[in-house]
C-alpha cells in the first residue's frame, strides 16, 4: 500500500511552493521598505580609548577629516574641511593649507590667508562610560 | 480552482523574482561618491573612474561631477545619466557657463576679489568679436563709424559704470545683412570667438567657452580632454591666433600652409619680426588675465585691452619696470601662484606689475637687480635685465614692439 500517494505529493509540493513564494514576497517587500538609495554618511565616530591619546597630542583623522587635540583641559577637534568650498586641508608644521584654492589656517583654525573667510569648525567630542572618545562630525 | 490560481500566481512571482535577481547580478555595481560640497551621492564614477582629475582646484571628492556637468546623478544607464548634462561634453560653453562654473564662491563672484571671471569673459573681445565685426561692417558701408553694434552673441554690460560707454551689443545675424560680402564674412570668418569651436578637423579645433583656453588639447587635438589649467601653452592660443589670414577679396579665411619645424616657425606665421622672448615664452607668461578675459567692459578693439609691452618687464632707459613688494598674504598674486605652483612666492618678494597694477606673479626681482621669470607652461627659468644701464639708446616715448624689433628681432 502506498502511504504517500501522487496526489499527496503534488498537494505538498503545491503548499511548499506557496509558502516559498510567501517568504520570498515578504523578503522583497521588507527590502523594498528598507531600501536606502542614499545611505547617510556616519556622523558619529568611536575613536577608541581616551588613554590612547596622550596629553599634548594632535591626531590626524583623515577619514572624517579632522584633527583631534588632547590638551590638559580635555579633548577638542577641528574639522579639516576648508570653510571656503570644503576641500580637505593638508597639514604642514602647524599650518593647515587648502590644496584647492590656497587658504591657510593656523593650529587653532583661525584664517591666515583667504579666500576662506571663516575659521575652521570645532567638532563636538565626548567620552562615553567605557572611556571611549566619541567624535561627532556634524553639529 | 482557487488553489490552481494561487499556484499560478506563485509561479509568476517566483519567476519574476528569479528574473530580477538574474538581471541585477548582470548589472555593474555602482561606484558611489558623496562630494562634500553637495552631500548628495552620485554614481558617475561607475563608468568614469579612470578619468583624470580635472584640476587640483576641483577635486572630485569635493565637487563630484554633477555640480559642474549636470546629469542624472543616480542613473546607471549612460543615456539617462547624460540626458540632462549641461553643454554636452563641454559644460563651460558660454550658454551654460553660469550654471556650471558660476556662483558667488566660484567664478561669478566679486570683481574686487578677482572672482568675476564669467561676467568679464562674456563681454570680452574674445567672446564678442565686436571689433572685427564693426570693422568689416564699416568697410562695406553697413555702419557709419567703427562703434561696435554687434557681437557674436547679444550681450549687456552689467558691470556698470562702463568705462567705454558701450552698454549693449546685438547678435550679429547673417540674415539681417544685405551686403553679400558681409553674409560671406558671417559664414566664413566667425570661427575665432569663444562661442565657436573653430574650423573642424584643423589645428584650430577646440572647445568653446572657458575650455577654449583652459583645456588644451595638446598635439593630437583628439580624444577625451578632461583638464583645466592656467598653464596654457602657446599652441592653445594659436587655435585662434597666428593661424592664417583673411582674404578680403573672397571674404574667406586662408589657413597658413607653411610646415613649422622650430618653435619660432610654429609660434608665428612668417610675416613679422619677433624677439627671442616673444617665442621662447608662452603668451600667458606676459599677457595677463585681464588682457585675455577682459575687464568687464565691452571694448571696440583688441588694442583697447592689450597693454603689456616690452617695457612692462624691461623698463626704459630712464625708468625701471613697475614692481610691487608683496606685503599682504591675501594678495591675489599668491592665489594665482597657488594655481600653478612654479615658484615659492613669499611675503617680502618684489615682483613685476603691469601699468594696470596686475601682478606678474611668475616673476621676481633678484638681489643683483636682474629679474627672473618662470615659464607658466614650460617651467623654464629665464633671467633678464632692465634696459636702464644697458647700451640701448631707444627713445623712452617710442616703446611699441616695432621699435624694439629694429635691434632685437631674432634675425639681428
Amino acid at each position: 500500500m502506498n502511504l504517500f500517494s501522487r496526489r499527496d505529493f503534488l498537494k505538498l509540493a503545491g503548499q511548499g511552493f506557496l509558502v516559498a513564494s510567501g517568504f520570498f514576497g515578504l523578503g522583497i517587500f521588507t527590502r523594498f521598505l528598507g531600501y536606502q538609495a542614499e545611505p547617510t554618511p556616519p556622523i558619529e565616530f568611536d575613536l577608541g580609548l581616551a588613554t590612547d591619546y596622550p596629553v599634548g597630542s594632535r591626531t590626524n583623522l583623515p577619514e572624517i577629516p579632522a584633527v583631534l587635540v588632547r590638551s590638559e583641559t580635555g579633548f577638542s577637534a577641528l574639522s579639516l574641511a576648508c570653510t571656503h568650498l570644503g576641500c580637505t586641508l593638508e597639514q604642514e608644521d602647524n599650518i593647515f593649507s587648502c590644496p584647492c584654492h590656497g587658504s591657510h589656517f593656523d593650529e587653532h583654525g583661525m584664517v591666515l590667508r583667504g579666500p576662506a573667510k571663516k575659521g575652521l569648525v570645532m567638532l563636538r567630542v565626548e567620552q562615553n562610560d567605557q572611556g571611549h572618545v566619541i567624535l561627532y562630525a556634524a553639529s | 480552482m482557487t488553489n490552481r490560481f494561487l499556484l499560478i500566481a506563485s509561479a509568476i512571482l517566483l519567476t519574476a523574482i528569479g528574473l530580477t535577481w538574474w538581471l541585477q547580478s548582470r548589472q555593474v555595481q555602482p561606484v558611489a561618491i558623496t562630494p562634500s560640497l553637495t552631500d548628495q551621492i552620485e554614481y558617475c564614477l561607475t563608468c568614469h573612474a579612470d578619468l583624470t582629475e580635472i584640476s587640483p582646484s576641483h577635486p572630485v571628492e569635493t565637487y563630484g561631477c554633477v555640480l559642474c556637468h549636470g546629469g542624472e546623478r543616480l542613473a546607471l544607464d549612460a543615456n539617462l545619466a547624460h540626458s540632462s548634462m549641461r553643454g554636452g561634453n563641454n559644460q563651460s560653453d558660454l550658454s551654460v557657463v553660469e550654471q556650471s562654473c558660476g556662483g558667488s564662491n566660484c567664478h561669478s563672484g566679486e570683481s574686487a576679489e578677482g572672482q568675476d571671471h564669467i561676467q568679464r569673459v562674456m563681454t570680452s573681445i574674445q567672446s564678442t568679436y565686436a571689433g572685427a565685426i564693426a570693422n568689416v561692417r564699416y568697410t562695406y558701408g553697413a555702419q557709419t563709424d567703427l562703434t561696435p553694434l554687434f557681437g557674436s552673441v547679444a550681450v549687456n554690460d552689467t558691470s556698470l559704470p562702463s568705462q567705454t560707454g558701450i552698454l549693449h551689443l546685438e547678435a550679429f545675424a547673417i540674415s539681417s545683412e544685405n551686403n553679400q560680402f558681409l553674409q560671406t564674412f558671417g559664414e566664413n570668418c566667425l570661427t575665432c570667438h569663444l562661442n565657436s569651436t573653430g574650423v573642424e578637423d584643423s589645428l584650430s579645433t577646440r572647445f568653446t567657452g572657458c575650455s577654449a583656453c583652459h583645456s588644451p588639447a595638446g598635439e593630437s587635438r583628439a580624444g577625451e580632454i578632461h583638464t583645466l589649467t592656467t598653464a596654457m601653452p602657446y599652441t592653445q592660443c594659436n587655435t585662434c591666433h597666428n593661424r592664417g589670414n583673411y582674404d578680403l577679396r573672397t571674404m574667406t579665411f586662408v589657413e597658413r600652409s607653411d610646415e613649422a619645424v622650430t618653435r619660432l616657425e610654429s609660434y608665428y606665421q612668417p610675416i613679422g619680426q619677433f624677439t627671442q622672448c616673444e617665442y621662447s615664452l608662452d603668451c600667458v607668461d606676459c599677457h595677463t588675465r585681464t588682457e585675455a578675459m577682459g575687464d568687464g567692459d565691452i571694448h571696440a578693439n583688441q588694442k583697447d585691452i592689450e597693454y603689456v609691452q616690452c617695457k612692462t618687464c624691461h623698463g626704459t632707459l630712464t625708468e625701471l619696470p613697475l614692481t610691487m613688494t608683496l606685503t599682504d598674504p591675501e594678495d591675489i598674486a599668491f592665489r594665482l601662484a597657488q594655481l600653478n605652483p612654479l615658484m615659492d612666492l613669499q611675503v617680502g618678494d618684489t615682483i613685476l606689475v603691469t601699468e594696470q597694477g596686475e601682478p606678474l606673479w611668475n616673476t621676481r626681482l633678484l638681489p643683483d637687480g636682474n629679474y627672473e621669470l618662470i615659464g607658466k607652461a614650460t617651467k623654464q627659468l629665464f633671467i633678464f635685465r632692465p634696459v636702464m644701464g644697458s647700451a640701448c639708446t631707444q627713445d623712452g616715448l617710442e616703446q611699441s614692439s616695432a621699435y624694439c624689433h629694429e635691434c632685437h628681432a631674432v634675425e639681428h
